[in-house]
């Protein structure tokens, strides 16, 4: 059974290298671009996911979110989570599906990030991190605090995502350019299209919901998740202990399997070697993010896409930080950094 | 006499092409051309939908190999 978290993982990865569902470039392009496109892309699997999980919860078949709220731990991490993903180039997900696309800075950045996950979980700043998250506030999700069902956020949080997408769909259509096609048919959808932001977000979510009876048949009662996944997974490599090795990490691995079979079958698998900038800003965004995902409870998608479907406040005050988070770096490191690409006039006779 | 451009950005990581190609034809004069080569997947589609919003037309559009892109954007 284990191996579904492996077949998901990798329909996940091929989704989001295809769709390029990146939840950094989501956040970043709110300052950058002032654009909320991928963000309600980001909301819609939100709201999928939501009701996904309200049914389930309804029906027995997954538990409540039950955890007190680890309030400066949870603030503090996501803050730091927001502003690594810059540097990074990609969050946790997007860190993954990169490596597979051949960016050796993400695998600089993933490596850091599962040893620097793994140290915080379970290596010498374990204590620190078990201190931190000990410091609680008695509230759970939002709907207890309300005392309402579930079902009156889940409706709440569709109307408002129904209103955005609304808002997006009814602005007059752009004509993009696309590259000339190679393909055909099914070949064509699957390795070349451009699949847009909602069907993607729209897969995306239904992936999500799967997750939850997949992983919780194995006794991992979780959706998706990479932070502790990716720590297991280098626990497991340096302990040879193989009762980490749950459905968790098979789902990373498979990220990355089904990413590079994307890339792979649309041409866009390549070995990239960055400068020494990136590189160096790779490294430390990766560190970043497994200190702030693992003083936070979660990353972008453990949090700010999951946590945040069961209502809880963890997930959206991490969602709230993390996006802090990102405008702090990027208003730093994209909007004031310096240019490096280099302007040269083309020869007279190029392109004609 | 329109001139005609070219930005390298191979190397760079998104969103670094796009902010860089917004800044290189802030330069130009209308009619001149920028020609954008990039190697970051995400771009296939931020180039694009940045040149339309702004109504600059793209009089190329094409792959230079796996995964290595170049695109040619017409200051309107």
């Amino acid at each position: 059974m284990l191996l579904t978290g492996l077949l998901l993982g990798a329909a996940l990865g091929f989704a989001m290298q295809r769709g390029r569902f990146c939840v950094t470039g989501a956040f970043r392009d709110v300052f950058v671009a002032r654009s909320t496109r991928w963000l309600t892309a980001f909301l819609v699997v939100i709201a999928i996911q939501a009701v996904g999980i309200a049914a389930m919860q309804g029906m027995g078949v997954i538990g409540a979110a039950d955890k007190p709220l680890a309030l400066p731990a949870t603030v503090i991490g996501a803050l730091i989570f927001g502003f690594a993903i810059v540097l990074a180039g990609g969050c946790a997900t997007g860190t993954y599906y990169r490596s597979g696309e051949g960016l050796v800075g993400s695998w600089f950045a993933l490596i850091f990030y599962a040893l620097s996950a793994a140290v915080m979980k379970y290596g010498v700043l374990g204590d620190f991190t078990t201190w931190a998250r000990g410091i609680t506030v008695p509230a759970t999700t939002i709907h207890e605090t309300l005392g309402v069902s579930s079902w009156f956020l889940v409706a709440a949080l569709g109307a408002a995502v129904l209103y955005l997408v609304h808002h997006h769909l009814s602005r007059p259509a752009l004509k993009l350019a696309s590259l000339p096609p190679r393909r055909t048919g099914l070949a064509h959808v699957f390795f070349e299209k451009t699949w847009g932001a909602l069907p993607t977000a729209v897969v995306i979510g239904v992936i999500a919901i799967l997750a939850w009876p997949l992983s919780t048949a194995t006794g991992r009662e979780a959706g998706l998740g990479i932070t502790t996944p990716s720590a297991n997974t280098v626990a497991f490599l340096v302990t040879g202990d193989v009762e980490l090795v749950d459905w968790g990490v098979l789902l990373v691995v498979g990220i990355l399997l089904g990413s590079f079979a994307a890339a792979k079958g649309s041409g866009e698998f390549r070995i990239r070697v960055p400068d020494a900038t990136t590189t160096v800003r790779s490294i430390v965004g990766g560190v970043g993010m497994g200190v702030g995902a693992a003083l936070a409870g979660g990353c972008t998608i453990g949090n700010a896409m999951v946590a945040t479907a069961q209502f809880s406040y963890q997930g959206w005050l991490s969602f709230g930080f993390m996006l802090l988070g990102t405008g702090i770096a990027t208003k730093i490191f994209v909007l004031r950094g310096p240019r490096t690409a280099t302007r040269t006039p083309a020869p007279a006779t190029a392109g004609v | 006499m329109p001139t005609k451009t070219v930005l390298e950005t191979d190397g760079q990581v998104c969103p670094f092409p796009l902010v860089e190609a917004k800044e290189a034809i802030a330069a130009l004069e209308a009619g001149d051309e920028l020609v954008i080569n990039f190697d970051c997947t995400q771009a296939t589609e931020s180039i694009p939908r940045w040149a339309a919003e702004n109504g600059y037309p793209v009089t190329e559009f094409d792959r230079r190999g796996d995964a290595s892109w170049t695109i040619t954007v017409q200051k309107a």
